[in-house]
């Protein structure tokens, strides 16, 4: 494993304490109880088909060209976007821009600490981030420039991809980068008969361990959906499942997209509406100098 | 689906596989390898030799079989990029757009250069070139595009200069590129074919092989930068294009030459096959074999 | 590859003969190009396929060692997939050039192996197991990448033999691990849940299997899929800068998962006719 030097390194085993909680679920039909209470709601309280509740910031980084924040029950994320530079060590021409993303887990978002250096799974969700995003964004603007986008999760509480995804459009967004549409993301999470929609970290833990029933459905499905395009940008699905259940649940994640996509819109209408108000009371008190002024030079 | 259970089969063993090579009767000529010493006397250096530090004994300097003109010795590769001639009918990629001039990629060692001025511009040939063109070659012709045109002369550097200055040249439209091996292009009298079939060739000399569907408005559709996209090319013609790419590909796979006569032979015998059965190796070996026995039988008589 | 460029009219000519369902050489939009595969090509390795797909060159070397298991996962082994793009296939891979592509294909295969059963390389829970290391050399490159990699895997997992090793929890904790003195004591994986992964190249309204390099020119997206035995797909995800219309999702989940699941059938069957030849079998390798 890649160190970094400059880190104080711990010992080089360890491992989480968690290990010896013995919180662990015994059988299957308790772990399953744990995470579905038998009324059919969630151990947060929402119903299956409930998403949490969302919560969206833009420009939150002063030094970024666009930032946006996104708290998604317990998951919180920040993105940050910057202006197009040249693409570096690049001697080609590239008539289209180009889109860098960076998806990084905080050393403390999750229960085990993740690495500092950038492991192989924040690698592919970078390149899963960057292929969501890419095709909203109009690249033919900026040929042979390219677009930094990072994002940053804070805390997971499951669903981050889902959560980077719409927050870096935001984020792009808020930076004035052409696009053609905003993009939202969902995650469902799926355990045999149970659909997940948004799932908390412990609902997809239970999602990625297969089910002893008849239906041995389970995994994760994340999809990004562009809603005024009615394209979907990326679909990344994890885990064993039936083709034809994978069609009907990206339909149903496609439409639930489409409800946070009025979110993000209102969110960055927001910030016009804000804006507005705070110039005018600037202009009004601008007025009122000028009038200062020119009391001042009659005297 | 009326297929062979055979070609329904994507996945072979290597154990299955076929050898793509014909035994031709003529013995072998004698090969050269670099280095190896030339065993002739009072001679002149040509391409692929060198004379030794002091000068007195001939070598080889790429492998492949040598060559005599008079006194010239010259070892021919027996597999090099094009080599340009003056007067070959080439088929090239536009790879670059450069201030009054494109560069080719023809397969030979450099990028071959067709000037702004030899090429024909739309509005009549006798006409100066204005700053206006300048800027518009990039309407004229972009990266990607691909082109046939003549060889107008080679520079010091090996590298070639293109004209197309001809109503046969220009930027091709619609079709398939097929690449070689140069040598297998036998030279004919015109590299234009216009086969039976419904499918016309540039047999180019550089190995780049274009197929396109043989229409009415041939003749005056060269030469210009016109693309015809909007024509769907029917689905009988699509056939027949497909089959003699197959064809090509069959035969040069197993190192025949390439002329009219040799593709018409292979299409014929290829009509016993589906299209894409023709992507089987068994299938190319057989036609390359039957094609191989008609030439030869046409030579015996 | 940024080396290949086509011209409009080329462009064309595979647009409409997708939507003709006759490409370019032939084929139907569902059929593969002929490939060919032979296993155990390597002596050094536990295992090895090299498959070769029209231009595509893979080589795929398993090789075997002892780990210990991660703590949340005691009584499993591991599997860890290094794709490297040699600069043999294009001057492009050279240096750090390939790494982008290459880190997708493990990524993606990583993903897709979740469904792998990885107990049956556990030696002693929670202390010792196997780890599978799966090179995969890439020679060659003429599109289908993906498919291509996932079928010489499969084939070079089915071909590995495991050592037959015992392994006894001592007093103090450690283990001591006996290796089986004949060296031909081994055993087989069971690849029965190694998934295949199929590409649907989107060109025009229509998903095409197997894409030659230049039909991956003409598209912007594809998805694959990556299908089991039983028709289940174990993972998808969308490659490319585009995006995709919910109707061709669904068809590409569709078709990809009848083709993935014949493909896998024909997998087997040619591995059963390969192991069918003996021990003994001639080797081809790399000669023609």
């Amino acid at each position: 494993m890649p160190v970094d030097s400059r880190r104080l390194q711990g010992p080089e085993t360890t491992f989480s304490y968690h290990l010896y909680v013995n919180k662990q679920p015994q059988t299957h039909s308790q772990w399953v109880k744990q995470v579905l209470k038998s009324n059919g709601k969630r151990s947060d309280g929402r119903k299956l088909d409930d998403i949490r509740k969302i919560f969206l910031k833009t420009s939150v980084m002063s030094q970024a060209k666009g930032s946006a924040y996104i708290e998604v029950g317990n998951t919180k994320v920040i993105c940050s976007a910057f202006d197009p530079r040249e693409i570096p060590n690049n001697n080609k021409f590239s008539l289209n821009g180009e889109l860098f993303c960076e998806f990084k887990f905080a050393n403390f978002s999750q229960k085990k600490r993740r690495g500092f250096i950038r492991d192989a799974e924040e690698k592919d969700l970078s390149v899963c981030l960057k292929r969501a995003l890419e095709p909203a964004v109009c690249r033919h603007e900026f040929p042979n420039f390219q677009v930094d986008v990072y994002a940053l999760v804070l805390e997971d509480d499951g669903s981050a991809l889902a959560a980077a995804i719409t927050c870096a459009s935001l984020a792009l967004a808020d930076a004035s980068i052409p696009m053609y549409d905003l993009v939202t993301a969902l995650t469902l999470g799926v355990h045999g008969d149970h659909k997940f929609l948004d799932p908390t970290s412990e609902e997809e833990r239970l999602c990625c361990h297969e089910p002893p029933g008849q239906n041995k459905n389970h995994g994760l499905i994340v999809l990004a959906y562009a809603t005024e395009l009615q394209q979907v940008t990326q679909l990344k699905q994890i885990g064993v499942m039936d083709s034809e259940f994978l069609i009907e649940a990206s339909n149903s994640l496609s439409s639930h997209c489409s409800q946070t996509h009025k979110l993000s819109q209102q969110c960055l209408a927001q910030v016009v509406l804000k804006t507005t108000k705070e110039k005018k009371r600037l202009l009004e008190l601008g007025e009122t100098f000028k009038k200062m002024d020119v009391g001042s030079q009659k005297d | 689906m009326d297929e062979t259970p055979d070609s329904n089969k994507t996945i072979r063993l290597a154990s299955q596989r076929v050898n793509l090579c014909l035994n031709s009767g003529n013995n072998p000529p004698n090969f050269f390898t670099p280095g190896q010493i030339i065993p002739l006397e009072g001679c002149m250096r040509g391409h692929g030799t060198y004379f030794d530090k002091n000068a007195t004994t001939l070598k080889a300097s790429v492998s492949g079989v040598l060559e005599r003109v008079n006194q010239l010795i010259l070892v021919k590769p027996l597999k090099s990029r094009y080599n340009g001639e003056v007067g070959d009918v080439v088929v090239g990629r536009i790879m670059e757009v450069q201030k009054k001039r494109w560069k080719v990629d023809t397969n030979s060692r450099l990028d071959a250069i067709l000037q702004l001025s030899s090429v024909n511009l739309p509005g009549g040939e006798l006409r100066l070139r204005s700053v206006e063109d300048e800027r518009m070659m990039r309407k004229y012709l972009s990266e990607g595009d691909l082109i046939s045109a003549e060889v107008q002369s080679i520079f010091s550097d090996g590298s070639l200069a293109l004209h197309t200055r001809s109503l046969k040249y220009g930027k091709l439209s619609q079709g398939i590129l097929v690449k070689v091996c140069p040598a297998l292009v036998k030279r004919c009298k015109t590299h234009f074919q216009k086969l039976p079939f419904g499918v016309s060739l540039i047999l180019s000399n550089n190995g780049y092989i274009w197929i396109y569907p043989t229409s009415d408005l041939n003749e005056e559709e060269g030469g210009g930068f016109l693309q015809n996209l909007d024509k769907r090319i029917t689905t009988a013609d699509r056939g027949v294009i497909t089959r003699t790419r197959n064809c090509i590909l069959a035969l040069a796979a197993s190192k025949m030459l390439l002329f009219d006569s040799s593709i018409i032979y292979a299409y014929e015998q290829s009509m016993k096959y589906e299209v894409h059965e023709l992507l089987l190796p068994e299938a190319m070996l057989d036609i390359a074999i039957l094609t191989q026995e008609i030439l030869s039988r046409q030579t015996d008589d | 590859m940024a080396s290949l460029m086509l011209g409009e009219g080329e462009k064309m000519l595979i647009l409409h003969g997708v939507e003709d369902d006759m490409r370019n050489d032939g084929r139907t939009r569902r059929k593969y190009r002929p490939m060919e595969l032979e296993t155990n090509v390597v002596s050094h390795a536990n295992g090895s396929a090299r498959l070769r797909l029209a231009n595509t060159d893979i080589l795929v070397g398993i090789k075997t060692e002892i780990d210990c298991p991660f703590p949340e996962t005691p009584n499993l082994g591991k599997i860890e997939f290094f794709v490297d793009c040699s600069a043999n296939a294009t001057p492009a891979f050279e240096g750090r050039g390939g790494e982008d592509l290459a880190m997708e294909i493990s990524n993606s295969l990583a993903c897709a192996y979740n469904s792998f059963p990885l107990d049956q390389l556990c030696i002693t829970k929670g202390e010792q197991c196997w780890k599978l290391y799966a090179d995969i050399l890439i020679l060659e490159c003429g599109g289908n990448l993906y498919d291509a990699v996932s079928i010489a895997v499969k084939a070079a997992l089915s071909s590995t033999e495991v050592p037959k090793v015992v392994g006894t929890v001592l007093d103090g904790g450690t283990v001591d691990l006996v290796l089986s003195d004949d060296p031909f004591d081994c055993q087989k994986l069971d690849v029965r849940r190694a998934p295949l992964l199929v590409t649907l190249c989107k060109i025009g309204d229509f998903c095409v299997v197997d894409p030659t390099a230049e039909e991956e020119m003409c598209s912007v997206a594809s998805m694959v899929v990556s299908v089991l035995e039983n028709g289940t797909v174990s993972s998808s995800f969308k490659c490319g800068a585009g995006s995709l219309h919910s109707e061709t999702v669904k068809e590409a989940l569709k078709i990809g998962k009848e083709v993935g699941q014949s493909l896998n059938q024909e997998l087997e069957e040619i591995l059963l006719e390969e192991q069918n030849l003996g021990p003994k079998r001639e080797l081809f390798g790399f000669l023609k």
